[in-house]
């Protein structure tokens, strides 16, 4: 069955200040980056932020689009208690640029444009979610954050190439500097889903890459049971619930939306002029797409290899490359990073950012492998408690070669054979695996402090 | 230091230009002087009704160019502090945090806000009668209107025995309609000319902050303080700061005035049309020259202006829902409800017409007939002018097509009528281009006025002619 996606995102800028006012857009206590321009104070006026046309134009650049040479904002009008001025200063008919693509492994997405917003406030939903909540808090540090809005043509045909685009698309954003992935909720979606016989269904709101390729997964399943059923799909808004992780109707969409457009009188036409991109192009940072070019010329990467560490984001890019300074054998750098590393961060669900892994530890590790200190088996568990602890793995070899010793190790040893005789009987009956079993009782009274080898060289000599 | 001062040089003094020699040279005692414009403003606010808030606190810097000159400030314009309402109950109580622009200008050079002057709500209005809190009454009959939406400044500035300068403000006439029924002079600056920043939008396309004064030199000396580039508004206009009182000096020998027939047409009262042609005649006794020209777009500037003007109001007046300021009601049900309850309460007929308006001419499948095309009118609009003006300096009219209007026909006018009585006002407003009503003369002793208009940023040409026939 045919499946059509089509996505609208929403990035939030990392420029120092809103995209109308000189407020701060850093975390910081409910309201406190506030002022009468982004609460709609009356007579407040608002003032374009520069830096946020700079960051939109890069970012048309980096997605191939075009850019208009003028462009005007405009009110869109609802009411809503997220909504300051009950209008979003928003771009509708000349948006900041058209027609542009990004090409993903199963084909090219075409982007239909790229425009520049404010966000409106965050609301908080007490004692439920948006349909049950018994009221609602508003933070308006939120309230004026320059937002990138990119529409794409529905173009995609699963949920996995919808991730995929994504996270090259977040890839692309953290190379330009124009976008902070650890902020919460930074990259919004909106997709709009519908199967063939059906009609089109808008999800809202999704943070998250996983959650976006889930929802859109349960979506697809949710659908085809109705079509099924002869059950007629008919336009609707939904809404995912992450926790439940299904999706639930937010309102029936018989019309669209009407929102009374109109020019934003404060704010004048801007030219964008040549000169000006120009200047950007001068200025674009590396993108991901030559950057797995160049690891490949470069570190003699193999393609997959090159992708998986430039598109994962863009920090782990720039660890990899850290480590190779001073570590000269990068595709065993690779391989590490993307078997081991990557499985590791993405089980605690954090990023490299995020993590307390540093190249210099990192380097030491492999160092420990190549040196033969430890075995490529051993190095694979101590990994995890290197992403989980954040002791460098160094430190972690040491403590369990000097804290136990020979002594104290065959005391220990001596317990458990008495403490275990069923198992080392069955041992010298035959079954090797009991072995297995006795080390792992040591090594847990050991606190995991021993070294497994020796352990196993110790026991046998007993047993 | 206390310098000797004479008691009843207050009493005495009556212009801004006396005030200013006699405060220059320390002859007044401003703290005392601005106590006994309070007990004189009280009784002024008595009889006529000009203000919705007088500012009894005196207290402020009173030196530099304005000495303490009084200011009243139409209640649009945001003053820290101070009860800022727009002539609209849901903003009752409002205390703006920060300063106008233009407000923080007048306090660094020493004025005093005298306090904040009726006005229709949100400047909906020809006659300052839509108001919700008081109707100024004409100072030359009582039973006639002042003029809007800057009424209560038109009202002020007639009725003041004291120094004073009114701070007004103008959409689409809401300067030269007040300053032409009391009297008085209005002048409209070119759109962008004074900072917005701090006015209470109505439509911000077209929103002007001016002056209305008793004497050319009083509008000239306070235009050139608010005027000049303020980053804070984005539609303000990078110009070099200047002293407009210069032109007061210039004469107008060899200046060309245009005459657009349009404006002495049906439905303009000709005893008005009469003295606008004398003052005319007398700039030519003086030098100047007049021909007779057309401007056919004028007959489109009404619809057009409205249906632009009532656009911008409606997004303008969404955010008073009750949430973060201004009026309030109880929470009770969903925030739709509350909202609803909120804007039925505290928002008066005409503004609830205009957001009806205002939100019709926005709908999908209705924009593009309405309010593009507006948009479109208005840029033929300008063209108009701008090609008038490649050949005349100024051009000339009446201000109003009526006399003040009673109270009582007033009541009567349908809205249409009403709106009709804007035709004179509204192109140059439109247009975002300078203007000047100044007296003409008095019909059974009422007064009437002559506008001038110039091309954009030539305020100073407007000042010297306006100062030729004072």
């Amino acid at each position: 069955m045919k499946v059509m996606i089509g996505l609208e995102i929403h990035c939030q800028l990392s420029t120092k200040t809103k995209l109308f006012c000189s407020d701060s857009i850093e975390n910081a206590e409910p309201n406190k980056n506030v002022c009468p321009v982004c609460l709609g104070f009356p007579g407040s006026k608002p003032k374009i932020n520069k830096k946020a046309l700079d960051y939109g134009i890069m970012v048309a650049l980096a997605l191939n689009c075009k850019i208009n040479k003028s462009m005007f904002f405009s009110r869109k009008s609802y009411f809503y208690p997220d909504m300051a001025k009950n209008y979003q200063i928003t771009q509708y008919e000349i948006p900041l640029a058209v027609d542009g693509f990004l090409e993903t492994e199963d084909g090219k997405i075409r982007i239909r444009r790229i425009h520049l917003e404010e966000d409106p406030a965050k609301l908080l939903h007490v004692g439920g979610d948006i349909t049950s909540a018994k009221y609602v808090l508003v933070d308006y540090n939120r309230a004026g954050v320059p937002l990138l809005e990119i529409v794409t043509e529905p173009d995609f045909t699963s949920p996995k190439q919808v991730r995929e685009f994504l996270e090259k698309l977040s890839s692309i954003l953290e190379h330009l500097g124009v976008y902070d992935s650890s902020r919460e909720a930074s990259l919004r979606v909106d997709a709009n889903i519908s199967l063939e016989g059906g009609e089109r269904i808008e999800i809202k709101n999704i943070s998250g890459f996983a959650d976006v390729e889930k929802a859109l997964n349960y979506e697809i399943v949710r659908q085809k049971g109705l079509l099924r059923m002869n059950v007629k799909i008919e336009r609707e808004t939904r809404h995912y619930d992450a926790e439940r992780r299904i999706t639930k109707s937010l309102r029936k969409k018989e019309y669209e939306e009407d929102y009374g457009y109109i020019f934003d009188p404060d704010l004048p036409e801007i030219e964008i002029t040549e000169d000006w991109i120009k200047q950007i192009k001068a200025n674009m940072p590396e993108l991901p797409h030559d950057r797995v070019k160049r690891f490949v010329s470069m570190y003699g990467l193999n393609e997959y290899q090159a992708k998986v560490i430039v598109y994962t984001d863009k920090y782990l890019a720039d660890f990899f490359e850290e480590c190779c300074k001073s570590y000269k054998k990068p595709t065993e750098a690779a391989k590490w990073i993307i078997t081991y590393l990557l499985k590791s961060l993405n089980w605690h669900g954090i990023s490299i950012r995020q993590s307390k892994i540093k190249p210099k530890d990192f380097v030491e590790f492999l160092e420990l492998i190549d040196k033969k200190v430890i075995t490529e088996r051993y190095a694979k568990e101590l990994i995890k408690d290197y992403v989980d602890t954040g002791v460098s793995p160094r430190k972690i070899v040491e403590s369990k070669l000097t804290k136990i010793d020979d002594s104290q190790l065959e005391k220990i040893i001596e317990d458990v054979i008495k403490e275990n005789s069923k198992a080392v009987e069955e041992y010298r009956t035959g079954k090797t695996k009991a072995l297995e079993f006795l080390i792992g009782v040591v090594l847990s009274k050991t606190n995991k402090q021993a070294d497994p080898k020796k352990i196993r060289e110790m026991l046998l000599k007993k047993i | 230091m206390v310098i000797s001062k004479d008691q009843k040089l207050c009493d005495k003094m009556k212009s801004v230009k006396e005030f200013l020699q006699r405060a220059k040279a320390g002859d007044i005692d401003i703290e005392d002087f601005l106590s006994k414009v309070l007990e004189k403003t009280e009784k002024i606010q008595e009889k006529y009704q000009p203000f919705i808030t007088i500012n009894k606190k005196i207290e402020g810097k009173f030196s530099k160019k304005l000495f303490g000159l009084p200011i009243s400030v139409k209640d649009c314009i945001c003053t820290k502090d101070i009860q800022t309402t727009a002539g609209s109950k849901i903003l009752e109580g409002y205390m703006p945090p920060f300063d106008a622009s233009c407000i923080a200008k007048i306090k660094k050079e020493g004025g005093f806000i005298l306090g904040k002057t009726a006005q229709d709500e949100f400047g909906f209005g020809t006659f300052c009668t839509n108001c919700a809190y008081v109707v100024p009454k004409n100072p030359y009959d009582v039973e006639r209107s002042c003029g809007g939406s800057s009424g209560g400044a038109g009202c002020i500035t007639a009725a003041a025995d004291f120094p004073h300068i009114a701070i007004a403000e103008s959409t689409g006439g809401s300067i030269t309609a007040p300053a032409a029924f009391t009297g008085t002079i209005g002048l409209t600056p070119t759109y962008g000319r004074v900072s917005r920043f701090g006015l209470i939008d109505y439509a911000n396309s077209m929103d002007k902050i001016g002056v209305i004064a008793k004497e050319v030199f009083d509008v000239a000396f306070m235009f050139s303080i608010i005027a000049g580039y303020d980053p804070l508004d984005s539609t303000s206009q990078k110009l070099p700061e200047e002293d407009f009182t210069k032109y007061l000096d210039k004469d107008v020998k060899g200046m060309k005035i245009g005459v657009p027939k349009e404006y002495f047409g049906e439905g303009v009262d000709e005893r008005i049309a009469k003295l606008v042609w004398q003052k005319i005649k007398q700039l030519e006794s003086l030098g100047a020259h007049y021909e007779e020209i057309s401007l056919p777009m004028t007959k489109y500037a009404i619809p057009a202006y409205y249906i632009i003007a009532v656009s911008e109001a409606s997004t303008n007046l969404a955010k008073y829902c009750g949430m973060r300021y201004g009026a309030t009601e109880e929470i009770k049900g969903n925030f739709e409800e509350f909202f609803a309850k909120v804007r039925s309460k505290n928002f008066g007929e005409e503004a609830k017409r205009r957001i009806i308006l205002g939100t019709y001419a926005r709908m999908a499948g209705y924009r593009d007939a309405y309010y593009l095309k507006a948009l479109k009118i208005r840029t033929k609009i300008i063209q108009e002018f701008k090609q008038a003006f490649k050949k005349f300096d100024v051009l000339a009219a009446p201000s109003m097509p009526v006399l003040p209007l009673r109270f009582d026909e007033i009541a009567k006018l349908k809205p249409i009528e009403n709106y009709m009585m804007d035709i004179l006002t509204i192109a140059p407003n439109m247009a975002g281009i300078p203007m000047i009503s100044l007296p003409a003369g008095f019909i059974n002793g009422l007064p009437a006025g002559l506008h001038l208009m110039a091309d954009h940023f030539q305020e100073g040409k407007l000042i010297t002619t306006a100062g030729a026939i004072e």
